[in-house]
């Protein structure tokens, strides 16, 4: 069940909006922010205050890359693997991850913080080898920034905002 | 009109036409997916590529994407269009699994069929292949993802086309998936028609998996009977079985499709499924026995009532069920033999509905579901299509897919697969809130209607005087005012006897008023235009029948493909009526109340296996051709019979106008059992049959049987005088026993195959009124009706009528109680459980 | 960083910070704004003066700017829709993201501008997942205009008003292309849909709507305040017009994004602005305007790079996205990683994208692991022939490095196949 006070706010930005679906990306984003991803309980709910069937909302959710529809860690790890991130050593990027974290491409860590994924070019080419962890987008990766990054995210429950 | 050349043939087409249609005019069918008339032009599938020499266009394009345009030079043979057809053919068939040998599909598939034309033959992608989880569907509809080409087909038609939200693409690129948001039964009641529309076998019949091959199966163009619609349907039998129908194109009627109760409830035909056998054996006194001694005791029964008690201690019932054939020979039995009947309704209601609205069309007003599906402005009174017609629903919805606005009048909380406004409505005002619409539409163009409409008008404006218009009205008659070609369809089941033709006035007022205005209605049953045209002699129906059997004027009643054990609102009655009688005579394929007290039975074939005529609601005569000759079908191990004899096993059956016929006698002794034909029989019953196949008589098959015009109707004067007198407790509910897609009729009470969509009965009613006597959504109440009480589960909603309450004819429990139809019943009857 | 030329877009960039309102109007921002909106000029003097200043849409396919907003019919209904196209989806390509970060107010009011030209009342501002963070930069510039009187109701007074909602896209590539754009914003399926109607006439919500790339926009102001002709000076070469934003990335010593003028060469691109290529690498090839366009060998080094030029040589600037490769990289690796995007990426409409994508992916694939066939090459070349008849132009972008690949370096390919492996997999470490 989602919290009414969610709830509250979905309706309100919903009724906003020229028609209920064109928010349906919002209110899934929102419905992620706190639940992670998008339970087929969400979904209902979801589709429920879209005036949309639960079947509708899945057209869009299964379409994009970014909301999931499986259960993910707390902070989703999504690497660049496109072409100047490839150049760049993406694939050393993913492997330092992966043994860090002990888990395979797709795999979520034991501790349920992190997930990770491989994701298209997130327009940080300038900055390659790069990769994108909720909302916030870090770039020019090596070891010891990746260490950086993963050890201050465990540590801190909660962020936002940019690098 | 442009002029284009494809493949060196010049062709006129008309504006707007498609190439690859244009190209189906010459004869040359372009290969394609998802192009489909009755869908539209996607360009997906990218199958339909041709070459363009000249004109506007130049190179390989779509041909279903391109409007025909003069000075165009289009080649389908052009190496290059031939090399990329045969791409998108090996492209598509990467993924496809090579499993036709176990694909239901196979033999009738159009990816089979352009994979061989195309020529490609070795799969050159060394991937491996993609598949999918399949989801369950419900009982009708198999889901097989891994065959899916993308087309998109199934989307459209679901969503699109029909108007359902449960069935759909999913995922992205190659990953793409068509189906549902979890496990379950598909929503639509047209969901059979993925089967047809999905060019590979994704979508297969459930019913019919497994049993055949298509070229194994015996086919024949047929009709679908089970409401007055008349859908055209093919219907393929194997092995003395029906095995599948599906839709058959025509584009007046249901174009491309039909719905679920129409093709999957064939089951009833086929015996031996099961415990609902259909009855295979003639039998005397529930004992089996051969056709001729059962026809032959039956007749000598039938002899001797006559000479006791005279001919018109005999009467005779048929129904809306019946073939035409059946209905002209129980006519032409009864005046030739003197015979009551016979009749076709079961009260006087019914009747006067039926016949009214058969009067009241014409063919300048009547229209067809084509029509339907092109008029701008809907009005929908007293009528459920979903329920009682439901591609009539389906049509509606493709006049509403154009903006046409659909406004509902109705007792019932109607649903459409479509946007509408609805009005709920007690039947005493359906005619009045019609009348306002009407009226408020045309009343500024009155004047010059001309005097056979003067006092109609005059009568409506007195009426919107009388009361306030529901809010909203006065709005839809605004746009009705400016719509050009509105269509009402008017339904004959909870409507007052007057409103049928009311509608038709309403439509002719409109039509005074510059509209192309239309009339389309909804008619009790598949043979209920027939019925109506032959009831015009005597005013009697089953009631009176009941009546004379009780008083002892009948002692022989010879049933014609009908059950009045299924239709007749008081059981009981009914009962000791049919107890009285010395003799009934029952033909008929269903295993029936009646056929079990018969004391001759005879098996009468199905639409299947006999060639029948049906008029349809709007008055057009369609024949369904035989299809198998009918008996035991030879299936499931049953062992052949070990007697010999070159009778066909539970073959020995005969239409049932043949059977009534040979029953009856023969009084001139020129015309023996072969001595009579459908041929001359239907125009002595019927003389206007013969106009409409001049020289080329029996069958007839598409034209409509109309009077040229038929004029205003007048009956309306009627309308509140004639309104069912007042209840003696005005806060006394009316029971309004309705038709439910599946579970309520005949069909559905005798197939298996039905049963399986059949949703549990409930009883609707207003939220006022379902508070005011303490009930709430869900609750189980008993109803005590005058002959005994029945339980059901309310279902409460505001789009009821209020004093009203709806209860389906559901053949899961026992509703026959009723003393007085249409009943009442006053509050203190209903009981929370 | 010395430039010699005049910034414009840039002329505000900051090293480590967005410039506000103030600074934006300081330097001549929303004076366009004032004078053609608050002034009360025609709209159709707007569109005039862009329409002869030559501003090609900046999004990939070099549309004039001024004649979409003129496509607007001027009896089509209300309200009229504008949509800045910031999806950036296309492998290399990062322009607009600077944009954001660097000037959003110049995109502002290139916003208001080009609606106020065919009378469109709102904007959606659509921005994919992986820039949340100019997301909210927008956001929160755009509460600024509104409070300075540039956005909202009645602006500056007049009868004009429109404001801009920033729509947060699911992250698709497709969702760039402008018709399946439309789509996603309505909260559809995004496949696009092709046109008539066209979207001037019938787009969102069956009403009239323009659809432009940000860079696009943020031209308006500059040409509305300095006229078409200083606009046209701008350019290196003589038919272009304005500058440019030039993405470049990988084999160089400064990877980032540059304004120059449009039409400069590549080799002052490279060697002059991005500090040469990386040390080590020497030029191999580059991918001129992101991952739809063809392999640029060093024959081309010197090309202007602008629409016309890169046309003449069967190329084109597409985003002006530079992704250079250099002696190391194994091309038929990048076109591999290339075509793993595109195939990922098809919308899944239409058959030659969404299987003959994964087709050629394939057969790429086995080529660089050693598995190549000889006839793997033509069964390529026909099928980069035969996804130009795909149903939008994805795939036939999808195409054009594959074919650019076989046109240039079959060598290198047939290399893979006779070796039974990537040549470069031994020395390649990167
Ligand atoms: C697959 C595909 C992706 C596209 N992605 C973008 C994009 O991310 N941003 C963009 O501005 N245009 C993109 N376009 C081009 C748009 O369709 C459209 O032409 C453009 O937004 C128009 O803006 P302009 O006229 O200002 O250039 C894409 C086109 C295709 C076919
Ligand atoms: S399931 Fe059938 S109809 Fe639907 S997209 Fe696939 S092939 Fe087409
Ligand atoms: S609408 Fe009526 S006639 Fe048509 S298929 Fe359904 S039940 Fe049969
Ligand atoms: S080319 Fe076809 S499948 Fe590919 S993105 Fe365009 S429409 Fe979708
Ligand atoms: S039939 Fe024309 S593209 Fe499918």
């Amino acid at each position: 069940m989602l919290p009414d006070e969610l709830k509250f706010k979905l309706r309100e930005m919903i009724a906003g909006a020229e028609s209920p679906r064109e928010k349906a990306i919002d209110v899934m984003f929102a419905i992620q922010e706190l639940q992670g991803w998008m339970s087929d309980e969400a979904m209902v709910e979801a589709a429920e205050l879209l005036g949309m069937t639960p079947l509708e909302l899945e057209e869009l959710a299964t379409f994009y890359d970014y909301i999931y529809r499986s259960p993910v860690g707390r902070y989703v790890i999504k690497v660049c693997d496109s072409t100047v991130c490839w150049l760049q050593g993406h694939q050393r990027v993913i492997d330092y991850i992966s043994s860090r974290l002990s888990i395979p491409m797709g795999g979520t860590s034991a501790d349920g913080l992190f997930t990770l994924l491989p994701v298209c070019c997130i327009g940080y080419c300038d900055r390659a080898p790069a990769m994108v962890v909720n909302n916030r987008v870090f770039g020019n990766l090596t070891p010891e920034k990746i260490d950086r990054v993963l050890t201050q995210l465990a540590e801190k429950a909660d962020f936002s905002g940019s690098e | 009109m442009p002029r284009l050349i494809i493949d060196e043939r010049e062709i006129e087409v008309p504006e707007g036409t498609k190439v690859i249609d244009a190209a189906q005019r010459l004869g040359i069918v372009i290969p394609r997916f998802c192009y489909h008339e009755a869908l539209g032009s996607v360009g997906a599938c990218r199958m339909c590529a041709v070459k363009f020499l000249q004109g506007p266009f130049k190179g390989v394009q779509m041909s279903c994407m391109i409007d025909a345009r003069d000075g165009m030079v289009v080649s389908t043979t052009d190496e290059e269009a031939v090399l990329f057809r045969k791409r998108v053919i090996e492209l598509l068939m990467m993924n496809h699994p090579l499993d036709c040998p176990v694909c239901d599909e196979g033999g009738q598939c159009l990816l089979q069929d352009e994979t061989v034309s195309g020529g490609h033959g070795r799969r050159r992608f060394r991937g491996p292949k993609r598949t999918y989880r399949d989801q369950y569907l419900g009982p009708y509809i198999k889901h097989e993802m891994n065959r899916c080409i993308h087309c998109y087909r199934c989307a459209r038609f679901y969503q699109e086309f029909a108007g359902y939200r449960d069935l759909g693409p999913l995922r992205i690129g190659d990953r793409m998936y068509f189906g549902r948001f979890s496990d379950g039964s598909l929503e639509s009641p047209f969901s059979g028609n993925l089967v047809d529309i999905c060019p590979t076998g994704v979508y297969t019949d459930t019913t019919a998996r497994f049993k055949l091959r298509r070229w194994e199966l015996e086919r024949s163009p047929s009709l679908c009977n089970q409401c007055s619609l008349g859908c055209n349907t093919a219907a393929n039998a194997h092995h003395r079985g029906v095995m599948r129908v599906e839709a058959r194109f025509n584009s007046e009627v249901n174009g491309y499709f039909l719905c679920d109760a129409g093709r999957f409830g064939f089951s009833y035909s086929n015996g031996g499924t099961g415990h609902r056998e259909r009855p295979l054996s003639p039998r005397i006194a529930g004992a089996p026995a051969s056709a001729h001694a059962a026809l032959t005791a039956a007749r000598e029964a039938l002899d001797n009532i006559a000479a006791k008690y005279g001919p018109r201690a005999i009467a005779a019932a048929g129904s809306h069920r019946n073939s035409f054939e059946s209905q002209c020979m129980l006519d032409l039995i009864c005046r030739t033999r003197d015979w009551r009947g016979p009749v076709f309704f079961w009260g006087p209601e019914d009747r006067r509905k039926t016949l009214s609205a058969v009067e009241g069309l014409d063919g300048e007003i009547a229209v067809s579901m084509r029509e339907i599906e092109k008029a701008d402005f809907v009005i929908v009174v007293g009528a459920d299509p979903l329920n009682e017609a439901p591609m009539g629903a389906l049509a509606l919805r493709q006049a509403a897919r154009k903006n046409a606005p659909v406004v509902t009048i109705d007792p019932r909380p109607i649903f459409l697969p479509c946007g509408f406004e609805h009005f709920p409505a007690a039947p005493e005002k359906i005619e009045r809130y019609l009348g306002m619409l009407v009226w408020k539409a045309v009343e500024k163009d009155a004047a010059r209607f001309g005097k056979d409409a003067e006092e109609f008008c005059r009568y409506l404006a007195a009426e919107c005087e009388s009361c306030e218009p529901p809010a909203a009205m006065a709005r839809l008659s605004q746009l009705l005012a400016s719509c050009s070609r509105p269509a009402i369809i008017c339904g004959t089941d909870v409507t007052l006897q007057t409103t049928p033709a009311f509608a038709a006035d309403c439509v002719r007022l409109l039509r005074l008023a510059g509209k192309q205005a239309g009339l389309f209605f909804l008619l009790p049953g598949a043979g209920s235009f027939g019925s109506a045209l032959l009831s015009g002699t005597d005013d009697k129906t089953f009631a009176d029948l009941v009546e004379d059997i009780e008083a002892g004027r009948v002692r022989a009643l010879v049933v014609g493909e009908s059950d009045p054990f299924h239709h007749y609102p008081d059981r009981a009655r009914l009962e000791s009526a049919m107890s009285k009688l010395e003799l009934l005579v029952a033909i008929d394929y269903f295993p029936s109340e009646t056929v079990r007290r018969a004391s001759f039975f005879y098996p009468s074939s199905t639409i299947f296996e006999t060639g029948s005529t049906y008029i349809n609601q709007e008055g057009r005569v369609q024949f369904a051709h035989p299809v198998h000759c009918g008996g035991v079908p030879i299936r499931g191990g049953e062992h052949p019979p070990r007697v010999y004899s070159d009778l066909v096993p539970g073959g020995d059956h005969l239409p049932a106008w043949k059977a009534l016929w040979q029953i009856a006698g023969t009084p001139d002794k020129d015309a023996g059992p072969g001595g009579i034909s459908p041929e001359k029989f239907i125009p002595a019953a019927l003389p206007a049959f013969d106009g409409l196949k001049a020289g080329h008589g029996y069958p007839v098959d598409g034209p409509r049987l109309l009077t040229a015009k038929a004029g205003f109707q007048g009956k309306w004067e009627r309308a509140s005088a004639d309104a069912r007198t007042g209840p003696e407790n005005p806060e006394a509910f009316e029971l309004l026993m309705v038709e439910w897609m599946f579970g309520t009729s005949e069909f559905s009470a005798w197939s298996d195959s039905l049963d399986a969509a059949a949703a549990a009965p409930h009883m609707s009613m207003n939220s006022k009124d379902a508070a005011r006597i303490g009930l709430c959504d869900g609750d189980t109440v008993s109803v005590e009706l005058d002959g005994g009480a029945f339980e059901i589960v309310v279902s409460v909603s505001d789009r009821t009528a209020e004093g009203v309450l709806v209860i389906p004819r559901h053949h899961s429990f026992e509703w026959r109680k009723m003393k007085d139809s249409p009943a009442r019943v006053s509050a203190e009857k209903i009981r929370k459980i | 960083m010395p430039f010699k030329y005049p910034l414009v877009l840039f002329q505000n960039r900051k090293p480590d910070r967005v410039a506000t309102l103030d600074e934006y109007r300081e330097s001549g921002g929303y004076e366009a704004l004032e004078k053609f909106i608050g002034g009360g000029i025609s709209p159709k003097e707007v569109i005039r003066l862009v329409t002869e200043s030559g501003l090609l849409g900046r999004g990939g396919a070099g549309f004039p700017a001024g004649m979409k907003w003129a496509a607007v019919p001027d009896s089509s209904p209300f309200p009229r829709y504008l949509v800045a196209n910031s999806d950036e989806m296309e492998p290399g390509t990062f322009k607009d993201r600077m944009l954001l970060h660097v000037d959003p107010h110049c995109v502002i009011e290139g916003m208001a501008l080009a609606a106020y030209s065919f009378s469109g009342s709102k904007a959606f501002f659509f921005v994919r997942p992986s820039y949340e963070s100019s997301a909210a930069i927008l956001e929160r510039e755009l509460e600024n205009a509104r409070k300075a009187g540039f956005l909202g109701n009645r602006i500056l007074g007049t009868d004009f008003s429109f404001d801009i909602v920033v729509h947060r896209s699911g992250g698709r590539y497709i969702c760039g292309e402008a018709s399946a754009l439309l789509n996603a914003i309505m909260g559809k399926r995004p496949n696009p849909v092709k046109p008539p109607p066209y979207p001037t006439e019938k787009g969102l919500w069956e009403k009239p709507t323009v659809v432009n790339n940000v860079e696009t926009l943020a031209n308006v102001p500059h040409i509305l305040r300095n006229g078409p002709e200083w606009f046209k000076s701008l350019s290196a070469t003589e038919h272009g017009a304005g500058t440019k934003i030039y993405g470049i990335s990988g084999r160089v010593s400064r990877p980032g994004a540059v304004e120059l003028p449009i039409g400069t060469r590549l080799s002052e691109i490279i060697d002059l602005h991005c500090g040469g290529m990386a040390s080590g690498s020497k030029f191999k090839a580059c991918l001129p305007g992101g991952a739809s366009t063809r392999f640029l060998t060093p024959e081309h080094y010197d090309i202007p790079m602008d629409f016309e030029d890169l046309k003449k040589i069967g190329n084109r600037l597409g985003t002006a996205a530079i992704m250079v490769f250099d002696q190391n990289t194994c091309l038929l690796g990048a076109t591999l990683n290339l075509m793993e995007f595109f195939a990922r990426e098809s919308c899944g409409w239409c058959t030659p994208c969404r299987e003959g994508l994964p087709y050629m992916r394939d057969l790429l694939w086995r080529i660089e692991n050693g598995e190549g066939k000889e006839e793997f090459i033509p069964n390529l070349r026909m099928l980069c022939k035969q996804v130009w008849n795909s149903y939008c132009a994805l795939a036939p972008g999808a195409a054009e490095p594959v074919i650019s690949l076989l046109d240039f370096f079959e060598d290198e390919v047939r290399q893979h196949i006779s070796e039974k492996g990537c040549p470069f997999h031994a020395k390649a470490d990167h």
